[in-house]
């Protein structure tokens, strides 16, 4: 009988023996590997690889082994397993793995120039963080691009609404108003805070003079240049949630409209207590989504401010970028991203949880 | 109508603008300099003359940027000391990777266009790793601390030499490269200790990096102005500051005034307030030499004893009011300007009238696209001060000699370094060498310091005026640009920069907390405590016994 026959009933003993041995063995020399190159890499014995890559090599051995060996032992039913076997040892490599690396590095004092490289030093980053007035700045700042939200939310309602009206050109204006997503924020970032917001010869500031502001200086002064970031970031995404808004209005019930429509609702009435309220899910969703996109803004405070004037437009990705790049401090600014993600995947918890608890008691 | 059509389309930027304005034409406003360290070159002709003179006209200064085929033309013609040492075909199957930057388009551009004759000649072939300037120093940190350096020559400023020397990680300088080179023709600061660490030496110099002033000679010869200047009661004669009292005072003089030669707004001294990388904090450090290096003392950064930062201390805090007290009278936009706003889209597009910066604005004056100023565009030393802190004794002194100078050594310039991992192989290691060799080479270099390229004069040899007049350079100009260089590097007073690890981390850290003092969020005093104390916990982390030992090595103390 071959060995890669999958069975329904009976499953021969020697294929279960063959199948346990294969996970056995290769399970032994991953171990076996993994503790031989962690001993030589911290200098405890004098033999071992010169990087990490051969133990990649056995994991995806390994991986092949453990899958095959489930079929052999399960038969059929390793068959279903199969289906998921892969995708989750390809979430422990690339999700879980790369997780407890992190904790485990933010745990060290690493500075890429220090002469002894890295020293355990436990909770020394999480202390020095809780003391990190530019920490607490940037997550400051967080809070007031995320309150920018609301506003991107009732404009990109409003567009979404209008493009779903019967208006000329509509197709035509869903692709225009579909383009800012298109562009990367880097490139937004040059081409409108660099180009078109330029104090000297951009076309927004020579506008803004026209309309009698003599020193068009969009990122210079704390509380404009901020709201200047929050302009460019919502420019790239309000689209985003327009046109996932206006998915939600295509499918709202052409009936309940028409209903409402017969029975002579106004047109503030017909989208106040009609359509926003059926658009609520679809309107968590994006809002939801746009939260999480906010939360890893960087990429235009970096390239066009560099977090100033004084720290008012920076972001903690800002933050923890320029700690990590510019300053080589690894140990800490691995810290500083661990105690982001835990502060997001909280607040991101309770959010949910409210937002359901809300949405039971209004429908 | 066609013809004037078609001049009037090649025309560039920088000759419209130049034809437009009428109180310039044809008219060389610079002030002849008054430094002793260029004469002495101004008629001497080497053998090798033809090639540097052929080279300098490529393309020709007043004719545009340079192209990628100028740069070819340049390499192929400084081909000769490589085939005196190299056979042809002799490195073919070598590959080697080179990694540098790629800042406006210069450094690895130009390389890669001189190195194209060398790779037909020899046969080895270069892969390239472009670097932006602000990624360049975490990228070198990382591969040195992860022991993954996957390149075979680097471009890099010499304040690494710590952690790359220091390492064990260069390959050091075979005898034949010295010769090939012309090491003694380095100016005296480039020579050792720079580019040795133990007695070995790693690095070809490519550059020799200094802070000068430029200044805009139309706006301190106009009549207007100094007309203004007396009847609002200044003291002294409306002239080019030579102390940054005198900066101070003009700049703010100036808020209001127009533009003498483009009719904006006229400006004075232009300060980046915005972070570069780390290397914003230079241009602090411009302002800060005059009143924190003390002729009698060869620190000024931190503490030769104890390695406390002084950066805190009142002639750095001076520095730091200077910069807050200046602003209202710079350009609305000035906290978010970057070194490269000031020096590209401000004082060579004709903005501001006073501006510290590396070699590159000089060499960039006239022979830009993007530059309107080369017509009225001045050179000097850094400015003085009229009294100098003692940190010995915590007391200003007023020297009897006059103000104090200090010119900035800042970054001492690029080197090309070869990395230790191609030893192991002769033949590889020989084509890294005389690929470092050929873009280092003596005439090359003149090319490279005389059109744009990022890099600044550095040799002996680059000071001969007549061969910068021959490329047609305007005499005045550049004898106004080469001595406030060569006066800078040979300065008794000269600011040197330490050569320790992590350098970039103290200025980054730095510039965050200036931005913060410049947005009005700190005074001076405490900003300044605040960065010193970054330092201090910089230091620790680092390791300060480690780092006290290289900093006062590279102050020449025991």
């Amino acid at each position: 009988m071959p060995f890669n026959y999958v069975g329904t009933d009976h499953i021969p003993v020697q294929r279960k023996v063959l199948g346990r041995s294969i996970i056995l063995i290769t399970s032994v020399l991953l171990a076996a590997l993994f503790l031989i190159q962690l001993l030589y890499k911290s200098d405890s014995i004098t033999f071992g690889f010169e990087n990490w890559r051969p133990i990649l090599y056995m994991y995806l051995l390994w991986s092949a082994a453990l899958c095959w060996g489930v079929l052999l032992i399960k038969g059929e039913r390793g068959q279903r397993v199969l289906f998921v076997l892969p995708a989750f040892l390809f979430t422990i490599a690339m999700v879980i793995f790369p997780l407890i690396f992190s904790v485990y590095i933010s745990l060290h004092d690493w500075n890429l120039s220090a002469f002894e490289g890295q020293k355990f030093s436990g909770l020394d980053n999480f202390r020095a963080l809780l003391g990190d007035a530019y920490y607490w700045n940037s997550l400051l700042n967080m809070v007031y691009y995320l309150l920018a939200i609301v506003v991107e939310y009732a404009i990109a309602f409003g567009l979404a609404l209008l493009l779903n009206a019967q208006i000329v050109a509509r197709k035509f204006f869903r692709v225009v108003f579909l383009l800012p997503l298109m562009l990367s924020p880097v490139a937004v970032s040059w081409m409108i805070g660099k180009s078109l917001m330029e104090y000297r010869f951009g076309p927004a500031a020579a506008l803004a003079r026209q309309l009698g502001w003599e020193t068009p200086a969009f990122f210079s002064s704390t509380e404009i240049a901020r709201i200047s970031l929050m302009i460019l970031d919502a420019w790239t995404f309000i689209p985003f949630m327009m046109i996932m808004l206006l998915a939600g209005l295509q499918a709202l019930s052409k009936e309940v409209n028409e209903a409402a429509k017969i029975d002579g609702a106004t047109g503030w009435q017909h989208f106040w207590k009609i359509t926003f309220p059926l658009m609520l899910p679809v309107s968590i969703t994006t809002t939801v989504i746009r939260i999480i996109f906010k939360l890893k803004l960087a990429d235009i405070v970096i390239n066009v401010t560099s977090g100033g004037p004084g720290g008012t437009t920076d972001t903690v990705t800002s933050f923890i970028f320029r700690e990590y790049r510019d300053r080589s401090n690894v140990g800490y600014g691995t810290m500083m991203a661990v105690v982001y993600l835990i502060i997001i995947i909280i607040l991101m918890t309770l959010l949910l949880k409210q937002l359901n608890r809300w949405m039971q008691k209004v429908t | 109508m066609e013809k004037l059509m078609s001049k009037k389309v090649k025309m560039n930027r920088r000759q419209f603008v130049k034809k437009a304005s009428t109180t310039v034409a044809g008219a060389s406003v610079i002030a002849a300099g008054s430094g002793t360290g260029i004469s002495m070159f101004s008629n001497s002709a080497s053998a090798a003359g033809n090639v540097r003179r052929d080279i300098l006209k490529i393309p020709g200064v007043g004719k545009g940027s340079p192209t990628d085929s100028d740069w070819q033309k340049v390499g192929a013609m400084c081909l000769e000391p490589t085939k005196a040492r190299v056979s042809k075909g002799e490195f073919n199957g070598v590959e080697l990777t080179f990694m540098g930057l790629n800042n406006q388009n210069l450094h690895n551009f130009l390389f890669r266009g001189f190195l194209k004759p060398w790779e037909k000649y020899t046969g080895a072939k270069i892969k390239w790793i472009d670097l932006a300037q602000a990624d360049y120093n975490a990228r070198l940190q990382q591969s040195i601390a992860t022991g993954t350096v996957d390149f075979d020559i680097l471009e890099m400023g010499a304040p690494f030499e710590g952690d790359v020397c220091g390492k064990g990680l260069a390959s050091e300088m075979p005898d034949w490269v010295k010769d090939q080179i012309d090491m003694d023709d380095y100016v005296g600061y480039l020579k050792a200790p720079v580019g040795t660490w133990n007695g070995k030496t790693y690095r070809i110099s490519i550059d020799g990096d200094c802070h000068n002033f430029n200044y805009r000679a139309d706006y301190f010869k106009d009549s207007g102005l100094a007309a203004a200047w007396k009847s609002e009661g200044h003291k002294g004669e409306w002239g080019v500051p030579k102390t940054w009292q005198q900066v101070q005072e003009v700049s703010k003089f100036l808020k209001g005034k127009k533009d003498p030669t483009f009719g904006g707004d006229a400006y004075g001294y232009l300060d980046p307030c915005k972070g570069w990388g780390g290397f914003g904090f230079y241009f602090l450090a411009s302002r800060a030499t005059a009143y924190a290096k003390h002729p009698d003392d060869p620190a000024w950064l931190f503490d030769a004893d104890t390695m406390k930062p002084r950066v805190n201390n009142p002639a750095w805090v001076r520095a730091i009011q200077d910069v807050i007290d200046v602003l209202p009278s710079q350009p609305a936009n000035q906290l978010n300007a970057d070194p490269g706003t000031t020096a590209f889209q401000q004082f060579l597009a004709g903005t501001g009238s006073m501006l510290s910066w590396w070699g590159d604005v000089g060499s960039m004056a006239k022979t830009s696209d993007g530059s309107v100023v080369g017509d009225v565009v001045g050179f000097d030393i850094l400015p003085g001060s009229d009294d100098v802190y003692n940190s010995k004794t915590g007391r200003w002194d007023t020297l009897s000699s006059g103000p104090n100078y200090a010119p900035n050594m800042a970054y001492i310039g690029w080197g090309v370094y070869v990395m230790a991992r191609v030893d192991g192989n002769s033949k590889k290691r020989k084509a890294a060498w005389s690929a470092a060799a050929h873009i280092g080479g003596k005439d090359i270099s003149l090319w490279a310091s005389a059109y744009p390229s990022g890099f600044q004069p550095y040799r002996n040899s680059h000071f001969n005026i007549n061969e910068w007049v021959a490329a047609g350079y305007d005499r005045a100009f550049i004898k106004s640009y080469l001595e406030s260089e060569a006066n800078s590097y040979n300065h008794p007073n000269a600011a040197i920069e330490p050569r320790i690890p992590g350098i970039f981390q103290y200025y980054s850290v730095a510039e965050d907390e200036l931005s913060k003092i410049f947005a009005g969020k700190h005074d001076a005093q405490s900003g300044a405590d605040n960065i010193a104390a970054a330092w201090e916990k910089l230091t620790d982390q680092i390791g300060r016994k480690k780092q006290l030992q290289l900093y006062r090595a590279s102050l020449g103390l025991s």
